[in-house]
């Protein structure tokens, strides 16, 4: 035996309930398919409703006089061995309103238009490069598919586009920040006002470092330079603590940390064309000399013009050299998406401190900045100090590291 | 016009008479037992929320039945929504006249098959739909006529008084069916038709005939004649088949607002079914075993038939885009695509 | 004096209101009478205000339009009601050729002050013509005014401006919300039913719809995690350029709604007006979400072909992430 619930169906054109008039049966009374069970009054017209099963009426649902909705369960029958089973009877009608929730998607669907020949910008940013003489043509677009953003026209007017543009002849030379000059001017910008720098500096004793770089030259094994080891400190620092190495990524629901699994090591390097960061990929994996050729690889390309964009994206952490320039620190700005930036100083000959007595050893101050939504300042500080560290004593950080 | 009295007796008439088999007599009986059937059944499921609507043919059905049992096989029928017996005899599958109640198609069959057109609901437009197939007959110098039906409601549009026009231009092969079941909606058509539909024939220049709508006999030998006018090429001819709408208009209807119980009750008396069963048993054509073989004949059919309706299947969605066109169409096609893409990107969604 | 009604009772009681006012305003149209209509907006007019006053009409939707043109020309101020959208075409002749033009023709001698109602659009499970959304047509026509409510109020004082307006009014109902109940104030002024109303205020996005999607953009503006400023434009024969594109100055983003196929639909209008106004506000491509370019499918499809939230919700994403 099986119950079986009669639903109040829509029985007009889109009504939404009706009230029950007379019930013709009760609990009890055997029906028959068909057999009128309920005179019910909807808002155009009284009708009796029949009943799609033969069998017992085992319950009504509904007393006289309420007004039900269409949908609702208004009789049950106990139907005989065989019961047919049926779609929900909802009748027809307007149908909706019971949970107005967003349906999930299964991802965030790329609705890509297609691309059309010439410079894609909104109108919007269109108007904003007429207004401050812009020529869109010569604007390299940064947005998907190459769309100039209003970022990349505000660049190209030179940062402030709330300052109107003077005339010519009342200013003095006015150079075009253009191509690469304009990419990385925007991307120190977002970088900048996007991550919350915090800058943390420290000096170390480079008299090892320079012992170990000199004993490799004398054993002709391979040439490597400061730099490189610099470069070897920092890599050992984000393998100790990844945070370092990682990227913030806004998604709909928050924010995620994304940790890398290597480090892709980018180093400023001072170029015809400007300052350029080429990239050493997967660093980590390579040893003195393997980064070492890696590096100067890289340096190479750059410096020629033969870096492609693959040769300068895709970094995850950055290393510039601030010390050829014969200073000694600094606030670098962190790359976009990227978590932190070192920088070193020159290294110069200075009074140190050593078993209480001063000596003259080669100095160098050591600079993290580290985005503070990622790193806070004790995993910032001991990133730092673990560098310094190991530029105290490469070798046996090494021989450590190995065992 | 009359050859069966409302109490199941035979009668003469100066012009028409007909003579049927036994074997013609009782399937007569039987199709309009099973239209009746499939009207009530196809009620109580509109009551049930398995139809989105049903227009009833209750009483009609001698009209409906009759008429079209006169066609042959390659005449063409245009019906109206409330035509089920005309479908039923077309061999119209009554599940497709269900897929339209119940909202899967807008029309469910294949017009040629059944040499009848799906049915037309928008008051009137098929008269001049058939009377521009009974033109193309001519021009083919095919002997087929053509059928076309309308309410009583329908005389007062535009389309089926030039349907009148062009079919008296041309000469065409066609038969005007007229049910007036008295009701369009809840007007009674004692109120807009103050001469008798038939008569208006005259004024077009071809001849109107009345015919008690409930009698299948006079309606048969009518529609026969009407249908040799045509094949002959003397042109048209209006059937006015007085007769009753003994529902309402459709289910979602209230006929208690606009007219009297005692109406119906009247009309009760003149039910083209039983006339008929009457005359069979008084003439010795069928004894009651006959009448109980096809009661439960109709019995058995109509729990088929719910059990079909409440298991029919939904199209796919997809399939709202077939048919729009005969070919490819870019716009369309983009649409159906993108419509796709779009559901099958809910997380949710089902294999595909 | 604020009540709550259904539309439908919304409706009727603004039809009381225009008869009581003016004993010129007739109503004429197929089973308005006794039965009161078959959505029952005219309901026990008859009774109140008699047969010469509602009257029932032969089945003939040209007859209707082409005499009420008549009744007019004699000074009347007929309400006509079509039965359903997909039967206003056989009166389509008379609205295109005389009724919209005759003011025009006769150099402004002759006023037209006819209303027509269509009860329009679908979701409610009916047969084929008994769901279309033909408006556009309508709008297409110079001369004609076109207006659709979206809530008892705007049904209520639409209905009774359209009424008192002396050129010829399109008022389309929409018949899946006649059953909505919301509180109606008879004493508020007709609130400007020729401009479009903001039902809510939002920041992200300006949303416009008509007539049935209102209820549908509200839903989706509560279901979206961005603030979205929903506009029932409410007239659709003039368009009132000037309140969405002060919106869409705000915003920036546009999507516009309605169940009608969206080949020349009003969002066409609507997009093209916008389009130039507003070229320098706009950071997205103006988005529609309308029914397809398909006939109305039967109803037991047509939730895949009327806008829902979550159609309104794809488009405002996509607005969002252009």
């Amino acid at each position: 035996m099986a119950i079986e619930i009669f639903h109040l169906p829509d029985a007009g054109e889109g009504l939404t309930e009706a009230e029950i008039v007379r019930w013709l049966v009760e609990p009890g009374d055997s029906v028959l398919v068909n057999q009128m069970v309920v005179e019910i009054e909807t808002a155009k017209a009284i009708v009796e409703l029949p009943i799609p099963w033969a069998g017992v009426v085992c319950a009504i649902h509904e007393d006289i006089g309420s007004v039900v909705p269409v949908g609702a369960q208004i009789i049950s029958i106990e139907v005989g061995a065989q019961p047919q089973r049926e779609p929900v009877l909802v009748g027809y009608g307007v149908k909706e309103d019971a949970l107005v929730t967003r349906r999930p998607r299964r991802e965030s669907t790329q609705r890509v238009q297609p691309v059309l020949a010439g410079v894609t910008a909104k109108p919007i940013v269109r108007k904003l490069a007429k207004d401050n003489a812009i020529d869109l043509s010569t604007v390299v677009g940064t947005g998907r598919n190459g769309e100039v953003t209003r970022e990349d026209v505000n660049a190209a007017i030179g940062g402030d586009a709330s300052a109107p543009r003077g005339s010519q002849d009342q200013l003095g030379e006015r150079i075009p920040v253009r191509g690469v000059q304009r990419m990385m001017a925007e991307a120190m910008v977002a970088s900048a006002f996007t991550a919350p720098h915090v800058t943390e500096w420290v000096d170390v004793d480079m008299s090892r470092t320079l012992e170990v770089v000199e004993r490799m030259r004398v054993a002709n094994s391979g040439r490597i330079t400061p730099f490189v080891v610099v470069a070897a400190a920092l890599i050992r620092a984000a393998q100790k603590y990844p945070r370092i190495n990682s990227s913030w990524v806004d998604t709909t629901e928050g924010a995620d940390v994304v940790i890398h699994p290597h480090v892709n090591l980018g180093f400023a390097a001072d170029t015809p064309a400007g300052l350029l960061v080429p990239v050493v990929r997967n660093a980590s994996a390579a040893n003195f000399l393997a980064l070492s050729t890696g590096i100067t690889e890289q340096m190479e390309k750059a410096r020629s013009g033969a870096a492609t964009p693959t040769d300068l994206t895709g970094g995850t952490i950055t290393l510039t050299n601030i010390g050829v320039f014969g200073v000694d620190g600094g606030t670098p700005i962190i790359a976009p998406g990227q978590a932190s930036i070192l920088a070193m100083g020159r290294i110069m000959n200075r009074p140190w401190v050593v078993n209480d007595a001063i000596v003259i050893r080669p100095i160098m101050q050591l600079t993290l900045s580290f985005d503070h939504r990622i790193i806070d300042g004790a995993l910032g500080s001991r990133a730092l100090a673990s560098v310094a560290t190991y530029l105290a004593d490469p070798a046996l950080e090494e021989l450590v590291l190995k065992n | 016009m009359q050859l069966l009295t409302p109490e199941g007796e035979l009668a003469s008439h100066e012009t028409y008479s007909l003579t049927l088999t036994d074997a013609e007599y009782k399937l007569l009986y039987r199709e309009m037992v099973f239209v009746r059937r499939l009207d009530q059944e196809a009620t109580a499921l509109q009551r049930q929320g398995q139809l989105g609507l049903w227009a009833s043919s209750l009483g009609q059905e001698a009209a409906q039945v009759g008429s079209a049992f006169a066609l042959e096989k390659n005449d063409f029928a245009f019906p109206t929504y409330r035509d089920h017996g005309v479908a039923w005899m077309r061999g119209v599958d009554p599940m497709k006249i269900m897929q339209v109640y119940r909202g899967v198609s807008n029309g469910g069959w294949d017009p040629f098959e059944h040499r009848c057109n799906t049915y037309t609901i928008v008051i009137g437009n098929q008269v001049l739909n058939g009377v521009g197939y009974a033109m193309g007959l001519t021009l083919d110098q095919s002997e087929d006529a053509v059928i076309t039906y309308f309410g009583d409601g329908a005389t007062a549009q535009g389309d089926v008084h030039e349907g009148f026009v062009f079919a008296s231009t041309f000469d065409a092969p066609v038969v005007f069916f007229c049910q007036n079941n008295q009701w369009a909606i809840s007007q009674p058509s004692e109120k807009f038709v103050k001469s008798p539909i038939y008569k208006r024939a005259d004024g077009f220049g071809f001849p109107g005939v009345l015919v008690d709508g409930n009698d299948i006999l006079a309606v048969i030998a009518v529609t026969r004649a009407a249908l040799e006018r045509a094949r002959s090429g003397a042109g048209p001819t209006l059937i006015e088949a007085f007769t009753y709408r003994m529902a309402a208009h459709t289910t979602s209807d209230d006929p208690t607002r606009y007219r009297h119980e005692n109406d119906l009750q009247n009309w009760k008396l003149k039910d083209p079914i039983e006339r008929l069963k009457v005359m069979l048993a008084r003439n010795g054509i069928a004894d009651r075993s006959f009448f109980d073989a096809v009661g439960a004949e109709a019995d058995t059919w109509g729990e088929t038939l719910r059990a079909s309706v409440r298991s029919m299947p939904e199209p796919p969605p997809e399939s709202i885009f077939d048919h729009v066109y005969t070919e490819k169409h870019a716009v369309l096609d983009g649409q159906r695509a993108a419509f796709i893409d779009y559901h099958e990107g809910f997380a949710d969604s089902g294999v595909h | 004096m604020t009540t709550e009604l259904t539309m439908a009772k919304a409706l009727n009681l603004a039809l009381r209101t225009a008869m009581e006012a003016d004993n010129k305003v007739i109503l004429f149209g197929e089973d308005i009478g006794k039965l009161g209509g078959v959505f029952r907006v005219t309901d026990g007019l008859h009774k109140d205000f008699g047969e010469h006053r509602v009257i029932d009409s032969p089945l003939a939707e040209s007859g209707i339009v082409g005499t009420a043109i008549g009744l007019a020309m004699r000074g009347y101020r007929p309400v006509l009601e079509i039965q359903f959208d997909g039967f206003v075409f056989p009166g389509f002749d008379q609205i295109i050729s005389q009724l919209a033009k005759v003011h025009r023709r006769t150099h402004g001698s002759v006023k037209l002050p006819i209303t027509i109602r269509i009860p329009y659009g679908g979701g409610i499970g009916a047969v084929e013509h008994h769901s279309e959304s033909p408006e556009a047509f309508f709008a297409h026509i110079p001369g004609l005014r076109v207006l659709t409510p979206s809530d008892p109020q705007s049904a209520y004082s639409c209905l009774l401006s359209a009424i008192r307006s002396d050129d010829p009014v399109i008022f389309f109902e929409p018949k899946r919300r006649y059953w909505d109940k919301g509180v109606v104030d008879q004493t508020q002024a007709i609130a400007a039913p020729w401009q479009a109303r903001i039902l809510r205020a939002g920041s992200d996005v300006s949303v416009v719809a008509y007539g049935p999607m209102v209820k549908t953009a509200l839903q989706a503006a509560d279901a979206s995690e961005y603030s979205l400023e929903i506009i029932d434009l409410q007239s659709l024969s003039p368009i009132d350029d000037k309140s969405i594109a002060e919106s869409v100055a705000r915003t920036g983003r546009l999507v516009i709604v309605h169940e009608a196929p969206g080949t020349l639909g009003l969002g066409a209008e609507i997009a093209a007006r916008i389009g130039k106004s507003c070229f320098y506000n706009l950071v997205a491509p103006i988005e529609r979400v309308t029914g397809y370019d398909i006939p109305y499918p039967p109803s037991k499809l047509e939730e895949y072909y009327l806008p829902d939230h979550d159609r309104i919700l794809f488009a405002v994403d996509s607005v969002m992430e252009a």
